[in-house]
Order: structure tokens, then C-alpha cells, then sequence
């Protein structure tokens, strides 16, 4: 398939959504291609916003929204025949057993009935919910309802996944697990995801896009894999037995270095110095790297030079 | 050999007619009600009264067993519009009392636990969530309201003969029109107050309450202004109205229909009933439609 | 000295049949720890059980020296900002911290003063005249933040603060409990993302179906946990040389090829040798290195060897 092709997953022109008299989103433009978008922003940003006018919850004011080129405006049913959505409040229908759940969901999207059954029993079996699918709903705990959360999102077979905060209230073994089928579900390649969260770690590993929002303009757009490969020359390392004379010896192999303290100390390479050489300085002063990383900007960083510059409507 | 890994895959197989897909609720809400017994006790109960009726048609028929009870047949009850209304009467409440119990169950949940996006996050529009909602209902109450009664006037037919069919065929649209106008009326106002009132149990209730306190208003509102339009939202009176007039029966007759008299002296004329039971229809309409959303939007 | 801790002697909790907490042994000083564990592993039953809100079935609780039969001073000592998203009905946020401040016994002009103060703390003076009900989440749990510091505790018990913050609020919050730490409050936090408590806490304390599975500073913790050696990982351009030379070592245990493929997974059981030691090879062999981190001195390492997958969804 020629990915040039393909319709972007997600395209933006001037989009304005207006809430009431409220303008909420402001003239947003930009488009999206990656496996793993994650959409990011403070409190009243306009995330929400965003996919529920993605949703077709909400009619833009003006402009446009495509979701794999179709127009949500005006093919709003074809746009949710392609996608599949997994709320961050509770969502759910108390009485039903999660099986009986997730499968009538698939026969709403419009999955024959034995379909739909084989594909939900999928579903959970990725999800890894076991013997669980067959108890009543209500009856379940935060991280399972999460996880059928999940499973009726992904039952009918979208090419799109909006999920809204995806690991709120789970637990640190149900967080990695869920993390970990979100990573699964981006390297396959067929199932674009939309990953909206307040957690930047979460975001920073398993998306390769970012959107951030403010005041519902776009505040940073950027290309996480080409940020990663980029910016070798910073290092940051932690040593064991050094004090603030190593940062000046350091210095004195052309680095500029600074002092974190704790041992911590981040420096810039010149170009040409081979890390080898601060290697040597430390076995010269029988000094432990404990640990050495190369600094790139983190999508902490770039979040926050973000919300201190002030945003405009584009990519 | 070969290790088969389980995992996520997409869907390339067939789909079901668009047009079809709002008969999933249905079928599930079906299945879900048929579980519960005491459902079924009730609307096998239901059915006593039609099989009354039927074996009262029987014997009229039957003269020999008239005999053996020792009943003239002149003076048995007449199968006229007045059986049939009284017939509707009857099945009618039972209805409304079914109604209450299944409708709120059917709306509230999906509201109180917020599943309402998950249903609008597919091609499915709210149109089609409230014609899911309302076909159980509606498929439940014909069960017991016209579908019987055809069913005892094709007996009465088929025992009087064809002469008496082509006279009284206006009796089968009378109750197929007179329990259509109920049942719609019910389902859109068990889905509309069950849409606005989360918890099951009040939803019930406010259905009861609403027709007993709007009885009781209309009467106390004709009492204080000594006026007769107070009937107006006595909606008993206005379906028992609506009936008569659909049995080609002048209002001062009367319904006959248990709980559906039209108050003697103070009718109202039959378009103003239907103007007004179709205003009220019009509003829960309205009030669905502001409550069955995908996302709440608050001012 | 015990003044300034907070003492759990022998606490256990039972709801009738039901683990609370059992046999729980703990003595917490001032300063940011957090509470870790599963859910239903018993961290509302001992942040209920600090605050004097349930007693304990057997053992004893000191606060800073009160306990928990003189809740006068008690309520006074201790803030406590729940995980429930619940308020009354009709509030404003200002009403809703001054009328706590009111019950506590400040008079009107006090009660005002401190309430802007608490409100000013978390950033939301300007929402503060706006009804709870229209807040967002995020905006909710400052104002609940708000509350708990209101009456300047000295102890603050905090079930997942960050919750629905978004990452400003979350690094804003984070430098309050900081600050507030180095006041020496003890400030109690419960959360599921280890990595924020790894960069905060002063001590962890760990949760498992009702009992302590380990507690104290993390590094320490990480020490203790003797089954497990310490694990680096080593990422560079010539893993293979490095790995034969470690095996030479004596103190090195193990060298895997990490699971990414892009690196050494080296375990050891004398790390400050073995750091000593790469650095030699690194030199000799020539070899450029890419990082160097330790793979498992954090708490979500410790979680994982202690508490491990019990706890997770079915």
C-alpha cells in the first residue's frame, strides 16, 4: 500500500468549535499520520472538546475535520463506522455480563451475531480478562471495567482508537499491562490510536506524535521519533565519589558541565569528544558512573516550553 | 507444526443492513426481560382476561352449553363495540402497569452508568436508540392489547359469519387504532420520564403519579373554575374520548371502558383530545431529545 | 522523639471477617512518603486508620504523640484529602474550605483569611467564587487540596492527589508537598505512578493485601531486597566485548542481552566494585558508550519483586 496515498488519519483546517456562546476550539489546523498520536493539554484546553467534534458529538462552527478524509461535518456515520472509543468517565451497563456487553456493542457497529460473539471472547482474551467476561458488569473492579472499556473498543474491528485517559485509577500492575497492549495494539500497524493523558510518561512511550492544546489553540505539534534521534551531545550522568573539582576537570576537556548536585551532572560535549574520555577521568579519580544518559529534549520539556509560549491556531 | 499467537486483529468480514441495526436493542432487551420471572408471571397474567372474553364468545355461540347452564342467549352481554371497549379497558390498564414496570429499566440505566456515548460513538444515530427502546415496548404492549383483541374478533367472525364481518370490520380498527394511540402514548412517556428520572424505582412511580395527580388536578381544576376543560390533561378521559370516537360512537355514550370513563356532562370535543395527547407526545419527544446525547452539554 | 512521628504499633483493622490492615508496624517521620500497593491492598484503611476516622480492631496509634480517643486534637493536627469526588450540594469552592475552617473553630475574619491562603496555594483563586459543580476535575481536586491544608496540618494524608491533574498542576502540586516537606510536615501521599513517587518520596512504604511489605527510603529498600541482585543496564557499541570481560569477574552473576536487543543486562551482587570495574573495561576495550542506568533501584523495580502481578485484573 502506497502510504502516500492514504488520507491522513486525522486533518484539521481552521476547525472552530463553539460550545453554546463559548468558543472552545480556535481554528485548528494540522494533520496527523502517526501509528500513536498523543493528545495532550491542560484542564480546559480543549481536548474533550476536540474528540467529541471528532466523535460527531459536536457540529464544528467552521471549518473542517477529516477523519481518514471523510468530513465529520457530513459523514459523521462513516467516520464512527471506522472508530472505536473508550471513554475516560465510567461507561457501562450494570446488569449485563461483560461478554453479553462488549458483544451487543459489536452488533451495534454492525457485526453479525456470531461474529460479534467470536470477536468479543477476542477481545477479552487480549484484554486479559478471563473468567471475569462472564460476571455482571456492575460487579466489576476500576481496572477490569478499564479493560472491558477497552475491549468494546476495539471488538469491531476499528481503524481508529480514541482513548481518553486510558490508565486513570489502575493499579501499577494493570497500568504496565495496559501500556503494554496499547504499545501492542500502535506496533501493529493496521490501528491508528489516539491517546489523550495527563501522564507525560505514558504518552512519551507509547506515541510517536503529539498534539498539545491550550486555550484551545495548538500549543506544540511535534515528531517524538525525530526528537528522539536528534540532540546526541547532551549527556546527564550520576556519579558516585565525584564532587564539584570532577565538573571542573570535565570543563577543562572542553565541556560546558554543571553541578545537579547528589552527584548529578549535566554536561555538552564538543563536537569530536568521545565520551570515552570522561571514562578516563573517572577511572583517574576512582570515581562510579552510575548511570549515563543522553539528554534529548523530553516531552516534559517540550510541554512545558510549550504553555509558556503563547500558542497560535497551526502546526 | 506451528505456535499460533493470540492477539488483536481487524475485521474484513460481513456487516448487517444499516437499516436493521436499532432491532439489536430490542432483541437484547427482550432476551434480558424474558429472564426475569416475575415479568413473565405478569404478562402470562395478562392474558387471563382475553381468555375470558374468548370462552364468553364461545358460549354465546354455543347453545347447547347454554342450555346445559341454563342461560338465555338474549340475555347474555351483546358482542358489540361496548364488549370490545370494555375488552380494551381491561387490557389496556394492564398495559400501563407493564409499562411502568419495563419502560424505566429500559432508558435509566443507560443514562445513570453513562453509556450513551458508547452507543453514539457508532453509526447509530439517536433516532435509532430511541426506535430500539421503543419497539420493545411497543411490540410487548400490542402482545397484549390489539393483538388478543383481533384475535376475539376473527373468533366472533369466524363464528358469526361473513355478514357480521363486513359490518362490524370497523370494530377490528377501533382496536387496533384505539390501542395503537395508548401504547405509543405510554412507551414515549415511560422512555421520556426514564430518560429525565435515573433511578428505576422513581421513574415507576412518576409514571403512576403522573396520570392519578393529572386526573386529580383536571378534576379539581374543573371543581374550582366550575369549568369542564380541566379534562384536558385528564388523560383517561382523553384516550377514552379518542376510543369512542374511533368506534364511531358518539361521545355521550359513553366508553364503558374501565378506567377510561369520559366524564359525564363535561366531554370534550375529540379533535382537542387528540391535539392534546399529541402535544404531550410532542413533548416527550423534545424532552428525549434533550437528555439521549452523546456528551451532556452544560451552560 | 516520638513527637515528631507518626507510630503504628501492632495495628490491625478487620471489617468483620474482612483484612483491613493486619499486624501493621510502622513509624513514619516528617517529610514526603508514600503509600504503594495494589488496589484493595489496605492504603485507605491505614490513611483512614491516621486520621482518626476508623480505630484500629487491635494495637495502637500515636500521631505526633496523640492519639486517636483525643480527636480534638487530632482533627486539628491532621489534614485529609480523600480520593471521593463528592461535595455538598450548592457550594462554592471558597464556601466550601472557608465553612471547614468555620468548624474548626476559627472565627469569620480567621476563617477567611486562611481560606484565601489555601485557595491562593493551589492556584485557584480565580474559580473560587465559581459553584464545585462546574469545576473539572482537575479543579475539584485542588480545591479538596485547598481544603486539607486549610487549617495548617502538620500532618497531611493525601489518596492519589494528582488525580485528573494535568501535567502544570501535577509538577505545580508536586513542588507544594516538596515545600511542605521541608517544613517538615508529614505528608502521607497514596499513588499508583511509581514513577512520580521515585521522584518525590522521601520513604515508601509498600502494600499487599493488608500487610507492609517493606518501608523506608527506596534506595535502601532496594538493598534489602537480597534475592534479587542489582540490575544495570549498559547500552554500547560493542556489547559483546563488555560481556566477556565481565565474565571474568567473580562478583558478576549474570550478563543477558537486554530484551530490546540494544543492550546488557548486567546483575551483580557488589555494585560499587562493579561500576569500577566497567569503567576499566570501558577504557581498555575502547568502546563508546551509549548510557548507563541502573535498571532497577526505582520503586516500580521493588513493586514488581515484592508485590509482583497479585493484585492485577483477572
Amino acid at each position: 500500500m502506497n502510504v502516500a496515498t492514504q488520507p491522513p488519519v486525522i486533518e484539521l483546517d481552521n476547525l472552530v468549535v463553539k460550545l453554546g456562546d463559548r468558543l472552545i476550539l480556535k481554528k485548528l489546523t494540522g494533520s496527523f499520520s502517526g501509528r500513536a498520536v498523543g493528545l495532550l493539554g491542560p484542564n480546559g484546553a480543549g481536548k474533550s472538546t476536540l474528540i467529541n467534534t471528532l466523535l460527531g458529538f459536536h457540529k464544528p462552527f467552521s471549518g473542517t475535520a477529516r477523519v481518514f478524509g471523510h468530513d465529520v461535518r457530513t459523514h459523521a456515520r462513516q467516520v464512527r463506522s471506522l472508530i472505536g472509543y473508550m471513554p475516560e468517565n465510567d461507561s457501562f451497563i450494570a446488569d449485563m455480563p461483560g461478554i453479553r456487553f462488549v458483544r451487543m456493542m459489536a452488533e451495534l457497529s454492525g457485526l453479525p451475531p456470531a461474529e460479534a460473539l467470536e470477536r468479543s471472547h477476542e477481545a477479552f482474551f487480549f484484554t486479559g480478562l478471563g473468567e471475569v467476561r462472564y460476571r455482571n458488569i456492575g460487579t466489576y473492579s476500576l481496572g477490569m471495567k478499564q479493560m472491558a472499556k477497552l475491549a468494546q473498543a476495539i471488538a469491531h474491528g476499528p481503524r481508529l482508537l480514541f482513548l481518553d485517559e486510558p490508565t486513570n485509577g489502575l493499579d501499577p500492575p494493570a497500568r504496565l499491562r495496559m501500556l503494554q497492549l496499547i504499545k501492542e495494539i500502535r506496533d501493529r500497524g493496521d490501528l491508528h490510536i489516539i491517546i489523550s493523558s495527563h501522564l507525560l510518561r505514558d504518552v512519551e512511550e507509547c506515541c510517536d506524535e503529539v498534539l498539545i492544546l491550550k486555550n484551545g489553540n495548538i500549543a506544540a505539534s511535534c515528531n517524538l521519533e525525530a526528537e528522539r534521534r536528534a540532540n546526541r551531545n547532551f549527556l546527564e550522568i550520576e556519579t558516585r565519589g565525584a564532587d564539584e573539582s570532577f565538573v571542573a576537570h570535565i570543563e577543562q576537556l572542553g565541556c560546558r558541565a554543571a553541578w545537579g548536585g547528589n552527584g548529578r551532572i549535566k554536561l555538552v560535549m564538543p563536537e569530536g569528544l568521545e565520551v570515552r574520555r570522561i571514562y578516563q577521568l573517572a577511572s583517574d579519580r576512582s570515581v562510579q558512573i552510575r548511570r549515563l544518559n543522553r539528554k534529548r529534549d523530553s516531552l516534559e520539556d517540550i510541554f512545558l516550553k510549550a504553555m509558556e509560549e503563547p500558542a497560535n491556531g497551526s502546526v | 507444526m506451528a505456535v499460533y499467537k493470540k492477539t488483536y486483529r481487524s475485521y474484513e468480514g460481513r456487516m448487517t443492513p444499516e437499516w436493521s441495526r436499532f432491532f439489536v436493542l430490542t432483541r437484547y432487551a427482550w432476551e434480558d426481560l424474558r429472564r426475569r420471572r416475575f415479568f413473565t408471571i405478569f404478562f402470562l397474567g395478562t392474558m387471563t382476561w382475553p381468555i375470558i372474553c374468548a370462552l364468553g364468545i364461545y358460549i354465546r355461540h354455543n347453545l347447547s352449553a347454554l342450555e346445559l347452564m341454563g342461560i338465555r342467549a338474549a340475555s347474555m352481554v351483546k358482542i358489540d363495540s361496548s364488549f370490545f371497549l370494555a375488552f380494551l379497558g381491561v387490557q389496556c390498564m394492564f398495559a400501563f402497569f407493564l409499562n411502568s414496570f419495563v419502560g424505566p429499566g429500559l432508558v435509566s440505566p443507560d443514562l445513570a452508568n453513562n453509556a450513551l456515548p458508547l452507543y453514539l460513538s457508532r453509526p447509530f444515530s439517536r433516532t435509532e436508540y430511541v426506535l430500539g427502546r421503543m419497539s420493545m415496548l411497543l411490540i410487548l404492549l400490542s402482545l397484549m392489547t390489539w393483538i388478543p383483541g383481533e384475535f376475539l374478533f376473527g373468533l366472533q367472525s369466524y363464528l358469526e359469519g361473513w355478514d357480521w364481518f363486513k359490518a362490524n370490520v370497523g370494530l377490528a380498527w377501533g382496536l387496533f387504532a384505539g390501542s395503537g394511540v395508548w401504547i405509543v402514548f405510554l412507551a414515549l412517556l415511560s422512555l421520556s420520564v426514564s430518560a429525565w428520572v435515573k433511578w428505576k424505582p422513581v421513574a415507576g412511580g412518576l409514571l403512576f403519579g403522573l396520570f392519578f395527580v393529572a386526573a386529580g388536578f383536571g378534576q379539581a381544576i374543573n371543581a374550582v373554575l366550575r369549568t369542564k376543560w380541566g379534562n384536558l390533561i385528564n388523560i383517561s378521559n382523553l384516550v377514552g374520548s379518542i376510543w369512542v370516537s374511533l368506534f364511531n360512537k358518539p361521545l355521550e355514550s359513553g366508553s364503558g371502558a374501565v378506567f377510561f370513563r369520559i366524564a359525564r356532562g363535561e366531554e370534550i370535543p375529540v379533535w382537542m383530545c387528540w391535539v392534546s395527547l399529541g402535544l404531550i407526545c410532542l413533548f416527550c419527544l423534545w424532552l428525549l431529545g434533550r437528555k439521549i446525547r452523546g456528551v451532556e452539554v452544560s451552560r | 522523639m516520638n513527637a515528631d512521628l507518626i507510630v503504628f504499633d501492632n495495628v490491625s483493622r478487620f471489617y468483620g471477617d474482612v483484612l483491613g490492615v493486619n499486624n501493621v508496624n510502622l513509624s513514619v517521620p516528617p517529610g514526603i512518603t508514600s503509600l504503594v500497593g495494589p488496589n484493595g491492598a489496605g492504603k485507605t484503611t491505614l490513611m483512614n486508620l491516621m486520621t482518626g476516622l476508623i480505630r484500629p480492631t487491635r494495637g495502637n496509634i500515636s500521631v505526633l504523640g496523640v492519639r486517636p480517643n483525643q480527636p480534638d486534637e487530632l482533627f486539628r493536627l491532621v489534614g485529609y484529602c480523600t480520593q471521593f469526588d463528592t461535595f455538598p450540594k450548592g457550594m462554592t469552592g471558597f464556601d466550601f474550605v472557608k465553612s471547614f475552617l468555620l468548624i474548626h473553630g476559627f472565627d469569620d475574619l480567621d476563617a477567611e483569611r486562611r481560606a484565601w491562603e489555601s485557595i491562593d496555594r493551589v492556584n485557584m483563586r480565580d474559580a473560587a467564587n465559581r459553584r464545585l459543580a462546574a469545576y473539572s476535575k482537575g479543579m475539584r481536586q485542588r480545591m479538596k487540596l485547598a481544603q486539607a491544608l486549610s487549617h495548617s496540618p502538620r500532618v497531611l494524608v493525601l489518596d492519589e492527589p494528582l488525580n485528573g491533574l494535568d501535567p502544570m498542576a501535577r509538577a505545580e502540586t508536586i513542588a507544594l508537598f516538596e515545600a511542605l516537606g521541608a517544613q517538615g510536615v508529614h505528608v502521607i501521599v497514596s499513588s499508583h505512578i511509581l514513577h512520580e513517587v521515585d521522584r518525590i518520596s522521601d520513604q515508601v512504604i509498600l502494600l499487599s493485601q493488608g500487610y507492609v511489605v517493606a518501608e523506608g527510603a527506596i534506595e535502601s529498600v532496594r538493598g534489602e531486597v537480597k534475592d534479587h541482585p542489582i540490575q544495570i543496564v549498559l547500552r554500547c557499541d560493542n556489547p559483546r566485548a563488555v560481556a566477556a570481560r565481565l565474565f571474568e569477574d567473580d562478583n558478576i552473576v549474570e550478563v543477558g542481552i537486554h530484551k530490546d536487543r540494544q543492550g546488557l543486562l548486567i546483575r551483580t551482587l557488589d555494585v560499587d566494585a562493579m561500576y569500577l570495574l566497567l569503567n576499566r573495561i570501558i577504557l581498555e576495550v575502547g568502546i563508546e558508550v551509549e548510557s548507563v542506568a541502573p535498571a532497577d533501584e526505582d520503586v516500580n523495580s521493588v513493586y514488581q519483586y515484592l508485590i509482583g502481578a497479585e493484585g492485577a485484573t483477572v
